[in-house]
């Protein structure tokens, strides 16, 4: 049995490959999209899978650091602590900084802990090179996409910072990377003002106070409790806003990366529908080259189901064929981006049955055309 | 001897629009034509040479009337049977004024794609195929591609394709307007011959006067009727 599609494909082979390739690139970039929308949510949950603490407590009225501002006293880890069914509790610093890199600036977010605490939020299987921070002082680990080597010297505010260690894959939802600092250093770089500051403040009679302040108190639970049971009694006490791990999770993916997914997600659709489009045109103009064609084959005799067969199993290739070539673009290209791209078996899977259903959507285009043809337009020249 | 009628039209009439913008282009037309002869059609242009064609094909509707062809009924103020695709399939060859063969097909493809529709095993078709390139000097271009033929070639291989359903009727729309004379009297020496041997009957629409005197019968379409002109055999 001859297969009109092949044959026909065969005869315009380079054209139909450079096709396939440029809706291939369509397709991968729906695929990097949908790797950047993976990539927010993953980096969302990255500094909370790797603190893995049960309780956030956060200025009253507040969704937490990782919403807007919370400012609560760094003592109030020694109350957390006493309170029952507290396993550890240490204070946590977030601030955005921006680190000098060669005559420019990087932003990434510094989490300050303390050094010697119960809780550290470096995850060791993140670490790379050299060490977690051991001094309460002018030590930093910072992460690999900000290019800094072991034993560089940062300045930072007023002081020198030396890289002791490197992470690796660790972000914030926003894609920046994280530095660690010391809770004292992190305090110091967050409340103390400069020089020209505090000689202001004192010539308008205000005085300068050392800052005890952090940004939020994390907590562990002993074995048999009940988060949400311990969350409420310290919300009743201490007037403070608590949150679980989940609940700050559904902070994170509900009120910091929801918009930014929904951006992508309307983007994805509409880079979806216009591969449809374009695919769509590219078989109407195919199936409009081959009208003549079409019309003698009409009219000597063949059914319509063998011309429509060779239109659809041809836009299903071009479909196919794409879907390979954007994956391959996709896996090239997305290490360039400067966010985290997140390429997932699971969304590869999922645009395969898109692109399989807006081909056969758009192979109906041809298919009407075939059906429409009039055989004795084969006729008469 | 008694001849086989391969085409026969009773009462045949077609017009396009209504009312007021009715044109009628057939009108009670009846005629019969054999097999194993040649048939000119000749009118002027827009007179109904290529619409009496595809009514005749099986592709256009008649307005009424009754066709046979062969011992077939097709058309009886309307058609017969639905699948009159499959009837253009099994008892009529179609050439154009051009070759029109499938351009990404090669020559040996493009002669089987109609037989292999039709069921036929393809070594019987390629068979069959090869016989038929031999019969037209062209044995050697089956692997060939349309492209690579010259316009003589490929009108003898469009030839080939009309007669491997082993048809009973050839309807061919002016089959040498795009050649020369020398080529033009070749194929429709060609035809005559096929008409013979193959016991075909063959309507060839033509402008070509010079054709005509290689035609058994000259069938005209004058004002709105079909009338035969001449016999030359």
């Amino acid at each position: 049995m001859i297969y009109l599609a092949k044959e026909d494909i065969k005869h315009t082979l380079g054209k139909f490959i450079v096709t396939a390739m440029g809706v291939g690139m369509l397709l991968g970039i729906v695929l990097i999209m949908m790797g950047v929308y993976r990539g927010m949510i993953a980096n969302a949950n990255v500094v909370l899978n790797d603190l893995n603490v049960d309780l956030w407590v956060v200025q009253e009225n507040t969704l937490g650091p990782f919403a807007e501002a919370s400012r609560i006293p760094e003592d109030l880890k020694y109350t957390i602590k006493s309170k029952e069914g507290i396993d550890k509790s240490e204070a946590i610093t977030f601030q955005n900084l921006q680190l000098p890199i060669a005559g420019s600036h990087l932003g990434v977010m510094a989490i300050g802990y303390d050094v010697y605490g119960d809780i550290n939020p470096i995850n060791p299987n993140r670490l790379i090179a050299g060490r977690i921070l051991n001094n309460n002082h002018y030590e930093i680990v910072v992460s690999d996409k900000t290019q800094y080597k072991l034993n560089d010297k940062i300045k930072l505010g007023r002081n020198f910072y030396t890289v002791v260690g490197i992470t690796h894959g660790t972000v914030t939802s926003g894609g920046d990377p994280l530095v660690y600092i010391s809770l004292q250093d992190a305090k110091e770089l967050q409340f103390t003002y400069s020089n020209k500051r505090i000689q202001t403040d004192r010539a308008r009679g205000i005085v300068n106070k050392d800052s005890h302040l952090v940004n939020a108190v994390i907590a562990t639970l002993k074995p048999g409790y009940d988060a949400d049971k311990v969350a409420a009694d310290i919300r009743h006490w201490q007037h403070k806003s608590v949150y679980t791990k989940a609940q700050q999770e559904y902070v994170l993916t509900k009120f910091v990366v929801e918009k930014a997914s929904k951006q992508i997600g309307l983007f994805t659709v509409i880079l979806v529908g216009v591969s449809t489009i374009i695919i769509a045109l590219i078989i109407y103009t195919m199936t409009l080259e081959k009208m003549k064609e079409i019309s003698i084959m009409k009219l000597i005799g063949l059914p319509n189901s063998i011309i429509i067969r060779m239109i659809i199993e041809e836009t299903l290739l071009l479909g196919f064929l794409a879907f390979v070539f954007g994956n391959i673009f996709s896996h090239l290209i997305y290490s360039k981006f400067p966010k985290n791209v997140l390429l997932e078996i699971q969304d590869a899977w999922l645009l395969f049955g898109i692109v399989i259903l807006m081909s056969t959507i758009a192979s109906f285009i041809g298919v009407k055309k075939v059906i429409n043809a009039d055989p004795s337009a084969a006729v008469g020249g | 001897m008694k001849q086989e009628i391969a085409i026969k039209v009773v009462s045949l009439n077609k017009h396009f629009g209504a009312d007021d913008t009715l044109v009628d282009v057939i009108h009670d037309a009846n005629f019969e034509v054999y097999k194993g002869e040649l048939v000119a059609l000749i009118a002027p242009s827009g007179a109904g040479k290529t619409t009496l064609l595809m009514m005749l094909g099986c592709v256009d509707a008649p307005s009424a009337g009754k066709i046979w062809l062969g011992e077939q009924k097709v058309y009886d103020n309307k058609w017969i049977t639905k699948e009159t695709r499959k009837i253009r399939r099994e008892k009529i060859g179609f050439i154009f004024q051009a070759h029109y063969l499938i351009p990404f097909l090669n020559i040996m493809d493009n002669l089987i794609l109609l037989p292999q529709t039709n069921k036929v095993n393809e070594t019987e078709a390629k068979q069959k195929a090869r016989e038929l390139l031999q019969y037209f000097d062209i044995a050697e271009k089956e692997e060939a591609m349309p492209s690579q033929l010259s316009g003589g070639q490929n009108q003898r291989v469009a030839i080939a394709r009309a007669l491997m359903n082993n048809p009973e009727i050839i309807l061919a729309d002016e089959p040498t307007a795009a050649l020369d004379m020398s080529r033009s009297t070749d194929v429709v020496m060609m035809l005559k011959k096929i008409a013979k041997e193959q016991n075909v009957a063959i309507i060839m629409v033509t402008h070509d006067d010079r054709m005509l005197q290689y035609c058994n019968r000259v069938m005209k379409i004058q004002d709105k009727k079909v009338v035969f002109e001449t016999s030359n055999q």
